[in-house]
C-alpha cells in the first residue's frame, strides 16, 4: 500500500508540474492579453504597462517566474481586481463551497433512498413515476427553473428572497445570521439538487437492480436473514461500491464555483469570476485558480482509488 | 413485421422531436433576449453605468409613481438607508489605480474633486472655489476652499494636491489615468528619475496650487481637477518607482467625499456611511448602499431590495416599469456615441464617397432606433446630444436613401458587376465586419445583410464572443468595420480621442488636428463651441468614422426618495448628498 502510495504521488507531481505548463501555455496563446482589452491607450502606454506586468517577456521566462513565484505561495496579484489571487480566493471560494457542499450531499442522500426504493419495487407505480421525474430533472436548463422559481418564490409570493446571500444592509450576527444565509440558500440548493439528482438516481437504481440478481442475495434470503439486513447490509454496500469513484470527482465539482446559479440567483461564488477574468486575460487569477481545481482533482481521484480499496477488498492496489 | 412497425415509430418520434426542438430554439432566445436589455455594453474596462438607448416617443419626461402605498414591506422598513445597484465592484476602490468604471462609480462617493462637471459638461467649482488660467493658456492656479478635510478629520491642502499630481507620473504608474498625458512641465523628468520633483507644480501656499503645461490643453482643467488623495495616507510609504504599497490601501480608503466606506462585502455589497467631514456639510441619508447585481436587477427592483436601478428604455421595460406603481422614472442619454471603425488602410475605404454611401445605405433608423424599441437615437456627430458643444447646424442627418448611396458608388467608379457584385479594376467591393456577440449585433447584421445586397455590397460579418480577440484581430488590420462605442465622455475633445489614443492610426487630416488643438489651445466655452462646430461639420462631411447611435436609458428609482438627480456625467454622486427618504 505504501509503495502504490509513494508511486501515486510521484506520478501526481509530475502530471501537475506538465498541466500548469500545458495550462499557462494555452492562456498565453490566446489572442490578446490584459492590456489589449483597454483599447483607450496609445501604443506607448501599452508597451509601458507591458513591461510593468511582464507581459513582454518570451513565454517560457513567463512560466519559470510564476512557478517559482508559486511554489513559495505568492501566486501573483490580479490585473483586474488589484488584490492578492489568494486573499480574492478566500473571499469568494467559501460562498461557492458552501451551495456545492449542501446541495451534493442532499443529491446524494435523495439519491440513494429513492434508487434503492425503487430498484426494489422495480416496475412498480413509484419506479415509474421516479423514472419519469428522473428524465424531466434531467432536461430541465437551469437557468429556467431558477428564474421561474425566483418569479413565483421570491416575486410573486414573496416566501424567500430573490438572490443575494444575505438581505441588503443587513447587520445580523449569530443564529440570526445563519437563519438568513439558510433562507438565502435555499433556492439555489434546490435548484442545483434537482439538477444533479437525475442521474444519480438512474445510477444507483440500476446498480442496484443488478445487484439485487446476484446468487448471494438469493443465499442471504433463503438463510431466512430479514429483509432489511439483505438490502442495506449486502445489497446497498455493494451496490455503493462502484458509486465511492464518484465521490473523488465531487472535489474539483465542490470548489469549483457553478457560473450559471451564481449569475441567476447573485451568488457571489467562484464562478463568475473565473468567466470574468477569462474574457480580461487576468492571467494572474486565471492560473491560480486553475491550478487550484488541477490540485484538487489530482487528489479526488487518488482520493477515490484509496477508498475503493479500503471499501472493497477483492481490489488489490 | 411488429418489430419493423416499432422501429419505424420510434424514429418517427425522434425525429419529430427534433424538429419541434428547432423551432423552439428561436423562442427560447427572445426570452433571454430582454433579460440582457439591462446589461451593460461590450467594452467591459471602462463600463460606466449599464447603459443602453432612450426611447424617442415612449418617455421624454420623468413620470412619477403612481401608487406608493404599493411600495413593498422590505423598502418602507428601510428609514435611513438608500441601496443602488451596480454591476461588481472589484475593491480597488483608490481612485487613478482602479481597472473597472464600477470601482469609478464607488470612489465617486467617497472621493471629492477640486473641479467637478454640470449636467452639460461646464466645469464648476467643488473643492476649489476659484481658478484661474494664464494668458498663455499654460498655467492654472486652483485655490482651495478654507478648512477642508477628510473623512478622518485631517486637513486637506495644495500639498496633498500636489502630491495626488506627483505620484501619477511615478514610473511604475500602472493605472489608466490620462494625466501623464497631459505634459505638465518636469513631469518626463521626474518620470526618467533625474528630477525628484516635478519641475512644474508649485504649491504656493496651503490653499493655493498652480501647474503649469508644455503646451495648452483646455480638458486639462478638469482632469487636473478630479480626486484628491491624502498625502499623509497614501504618501506615507511612497517611494519613487515602487507603487506596490498602494494595492494594500485599496480597501481601506480615506477621501473626502459625501460618503465613507463603512464595509466592503466582496461579491455582495459596499456599504457606506454619511461624511461628517464633508465640507458641503453632512449628507441627508445616513446609509447607503451598493449591492452587487451580477445578473437581472429586475427581480430585487420588484421586492424592493433595491431603491435604483438603470434600464434600458425599450418601450417593454418602461410599460413594466411604469406597472410597478411605486417608482419614478427619469429618462436619460449618456453622455456617449456608437460608431462604426472604419479601416482606413483598405482600398476601398480610403474614398470619402464609399464611406458616404454607406451611410447613405444602411438603415439606422430601423436598426438602431425602432429594432431596439425607441431605446436609442441617430448620431452624425462625435458627441451626445446633452454635450454642451452639441449642434445640428450645418449637419447632415444622411437619412436613409440607397437610391442616392448608389449614385455615388457610380461616382466613386464602383460599378456593378456579373453577379450583382460591384467592382473596380477588377476587385469586387466587400466589406468584412466584425462585431461583439450580442442582440444589437445580430440586429445590425441582419439589416445591413440586405441593405448591402441592394447596393450590391459583398458583406461579410464576423462575431466575436471574445472582446479580446475581437481587438487582437482589430489590431491586426484584418477588418474593413467593426462596432464599438465610446466611453464616457467628458470634455468634447474626448469624442476624438479615438485618434490620438493609438486605436485610429490613418486619418492623416491637417484641417482635422489644426481644429483639434485650435480647441484646446482656449477654455472660453464660446470660442470652443465655434471651432467644435466646424470640426463636427468637418467629420460628419468625411466620415473617418461612421456615427451610428447615442443610447437611452431610463433610471427608475423608489418613490420614497425626494431630491434625485442624476448627471451624465457624474452620476449619482453629485445630487447624493441631497437625497431623503420620506
Amino acid at each position: 500500500m505504501s509503495a502504490y502510495l509513494s508511486k501515486r504521488l510521484l506520478y501526481m507531481v509530475i502530471i501537475l508540474f506538465a498541466a500548469s505548463l500545458l495550462i499557462f501555455c494555452l492562456y498565453a496563446s490566446t489572442p490578446g492579453d490584459f492590456i489589449t482589452g483597454n483599447i483607450k491607450l496609445t501604443a506607448e502606454r501599452k508597451a509601458e504597462l507591458r513591461e510593468i506586468y511582464g507581459l513582454n517577456k518570451p513565454m517560457l521566462e513567463r512560466y519559470g517566474i510564476w512557478m517559482k513565484n508559486a511554489l513559495h505561495g505568492d501566486f501573483g496579484y490580479s490585473l483586474a481586481q488589484q488584490k492578492p489571487v489568494l486573499q480574492l480566493f478566500n473571499d469568494y471560494i467559501w460562498n461557492s463551497f458552501l451551495l456545492a457542499a449542501v446541495s451534493t450531499f442532499l443529491t446524494w442522500v435523495i439519491a440513494v433512498i429513492i434508487g434503492v426504493i425503487s430498484a426494489y419495487k422495480q416496475y412498480s407505480w413509484f419506479d415509474t413515476l421516479v423514472m419519469i421525474a428522473i428524465f424531466a430533472a434531467m432536461s430541465l436548463p437551469s437557468f429556467f427553473i431558477g428564474l421561474f422559481l425566483i418569479k413565483i418564490l421570491a416575486v410573486d409570493l414573496k416566501w424567500l428572497p430573490p438572490g443575494g446571500i444575505i438581505t441588503t444592509g443587513s447587520n445580523a450576527t449569530g443564529l440570526a445570521y445563519f437563519k438568513e444565509i439558510v433562507t438565502h440558500m435555499t433556492l439555489p440548493v434546490v435548484v442545483m439538487t434537482l439538477l444533479g439528482l437525475g442521474s444519480l438516481t438512474r445510477y444507483f437504481r440500476s446498480n442496484m437492480i443488478d445487484v439485487l440478481k446476484q446468487d448471494y442475495i438469493r443465499t442471504a434470503r433463503a438463510k431466512g436473514l430479514k429483509e432489511r439486513k439483505v438490502l442495506f447490509t449486502h445489497a446497498l454496500r455493494n451496490a455503493l461500491l462502484p458509486a465511492i469513484t464518484l465521490v473523488g470527482f465531487e472535489l474539483p465539482a465542490l470548489f469549483g464555483g457553478s457560473l450559471i446559479i451564481e449569475k441567476i440567483f447573485n451568488w457571489p461564488g467562484i464562478g463568475q469570476l473565473y468567466m470574468q477574468s477569462f474574457g480580461l486575460r487576468d492571467y494572474p487569477l486565471l492560473m491560480g485558480f486553475t491550478m487550484f481545481i488541477a490540485i484538487l482533482t489530482v487528489i479526488g481521484t487518488l482520493l477515490s482509488d484509496v477508498l475503493y480499496r479500503i471499501a472493497d477488498p477483492r481490489v488489490r492496489l | 413485421m411488429r418489430k419493423n412497425a416499432i422501429v419505424i415509430t420510434s424514429l418517427l418520434l425522434t425525429g419529430s422531436l427534433l424538429l419541434s426542438a428547432c423551432a423552439n430554439n428561436s423562442n427560447n432566445e427572445s426570452s433571454s433576449g430582454n433579460n440582457a436589455a439591462a446589461k451593460s455594453n461590450s467594452t467591459n474596462v471602462e463600463a460606466t453605468t449599464p447603459a443602453e438607448t432612450v426611447p424617442a416617443g415612449a418617455l421624454s419626461e420623468p413620470f412619477t409613481a403612481t401608487d406608493l402605498s404599493k411600495l413593498p414591506a422590505v423598502a418602507q422598513k428601510r428609514t435611513d438607508t438608500i441601496i443602488v445597484g451596480l454591476t461588481d465592484p472589484s475593491g480597488a476602490f483608490t481612485p487613478y489605480f482602479q481597472q473597472s468604471g464600477y470601482d469609478g462609480n464607488v470612489s465617486s462617493l467617497l472621493y471629492a474633486s477640486l473641479v467637478t462637471v454640470d449636467d452639460k459638461g461646464v466645469p464648476t467649482p467643488e473643492l476649489a472655489e476659484s481658478w484661474d488660467v494664464s494668458d498663455d493658456q499654460l498655467t492654472y492656479t486652483f485655490h482651495l476652499r478654507k478648512d477642508l478635510k477628510f473623512s478622518d478629520g485631517s486637513p486637506l491642502t495644495a500639498d496633498d494636491v500636489a502630491f495626488t499630481w506627483t505620484i501619477q507620473y511615478d514610473k511604475s504608474y500602472d493605472g489608466s489615468s490620462q494625466l501623464p498625458s497631459l505634459n505638465v512641465k518636469g513631469g518626463k523628468a521626474y518620470k526618467d528619475g533625474s528630477a525628484t520633483a516635478i519641475e512644474g507644480i508649485k504649491v504656493i501656499d496651503p490653499q493655493t496650487v498652480s501647474v503649469t503645461l508644455e503646451q495648452p490643453n483646455a480638458t486639462a482643467l478638469v482632469q487636473l481637477g478630479s480626486n484628491v488623495l491624502s498625502k499623509a495616507y497614501y504618501g506615507k510609504d511612497y517611494k519613487f518607482g515602487d507603487l506596490e504599497y498602494i494595492k494594500k490601501l485599496h480597501e481601506k480608503p480615506l477621501g473626502d467625499g459625501p460618503y465613507k466606506l463603512e464595509k466592503f462585502i466582496p461579491g455582495q455589497e459596499v456599504r457606506f456611511v454619511a461624511n461628517e467631514n464633508y465640507f458641503k456639510g453632512k449628507p441627508k441619508t445616513e446609509h447607503f448602499i451598493y449591492k452587487t447585481t451580477e445578473g437581472d436587477v429586475w427581480q430585487f427592483v420588484e421586492t424592493g431590495e433595491v431603491d435604483y436601478a438603470s434600464f434600458s428604455a425599450t418601450d417593454e421595460n418602461i410599460e413594466k416599469l411604469k406597472a410597478l406603481g411605486f417608482v419614478n422614472i427619469i429618462p436619460y442619454t449618456p453622455s456617449t456615441y456608437g460608431y462604426l471603425q472604419v479601416n482606413l488602410k483598405h482600398e476601398q475605404l480610403k474614398d470619402k464617397l464609399v464611406r458616404q454611401a454607406i451611410v447613405y445605405g444602411l438603415d439606422r433608423q430601423s436598426i438602431y432606433v425602432d429594432a431596439a424599441q425607441g431605446a436609442g437615437s441617430i448620431a452624425n456627430i462625435p458627441a451626445s446630444p446633452i454635450s454642451w458643444s452639441y449642434t445640428e447646424e450645418g449637419i447632415n442627418p444622411y437619412k436613409y436613401d440607397p437610391e442616392k448611396a448608389k449614385q455615388l458608388l457610380d461616382e466613386a467608379g464602383w460599378t456593378v458587376g456579373a453577379g450583382g457584385i460591384r467592382e473596380k479594376d477588377g476587385k469586387p467591393l466587400t466589406i468584412h465586419y466584425l462585431g461583439s456577440k450580442s442582440k444589437n449585433t445580430d440586429i445590425f447584421i441582419a439589416v445591413a445583410k440586405e441593405n448591402f445586397e441592394a447596393l450590391g455590397i459583398d458583406f461579410q460579418p464576423e462575431v466575436f464572443a471574445d472582446f479580446n480577440s475581437l481587438v487582437s484581430k482589430v489590431e491586426g488590420g484584418d477588418y474593413d468595420l467593426v462596432s464599438f462605442s465610446t466611453s464616457m465622455l467628458t470634455d468634447p475633445a474626448d469624442g476624438f480621442m479615438q485618434f490620438f489614443d493609438g486605436e485610429i492610426t490613418d486619418y492623416d487630416n491637417p484641417k482635422f488636428l489644426e481644429l483639434y488643438n485650435k480647441a484646446l489651445a482656449t477654455t472660453d466655452i464660446e470660442a470652443r463651441k465655434a471651432v467644435y462646430k466646424e470640426l463636427y461639420q468637418l467629420f460628419n462631411d468625411e466620415l473617418p468614422i461612421i456615427f451610428t447611435s447615442y443610447k437611452k436609458t431610463v433610471y427608475a428609482y423608489n418613490g420614497r426618495i425626494e431630491n434625485l438627480s442624476v448627471s451624465p456625467f457624474i452620476g449619482l454622486a453629485g445630487s447624493l448628498p441631497t437625497w431623503s427618504l420620506k
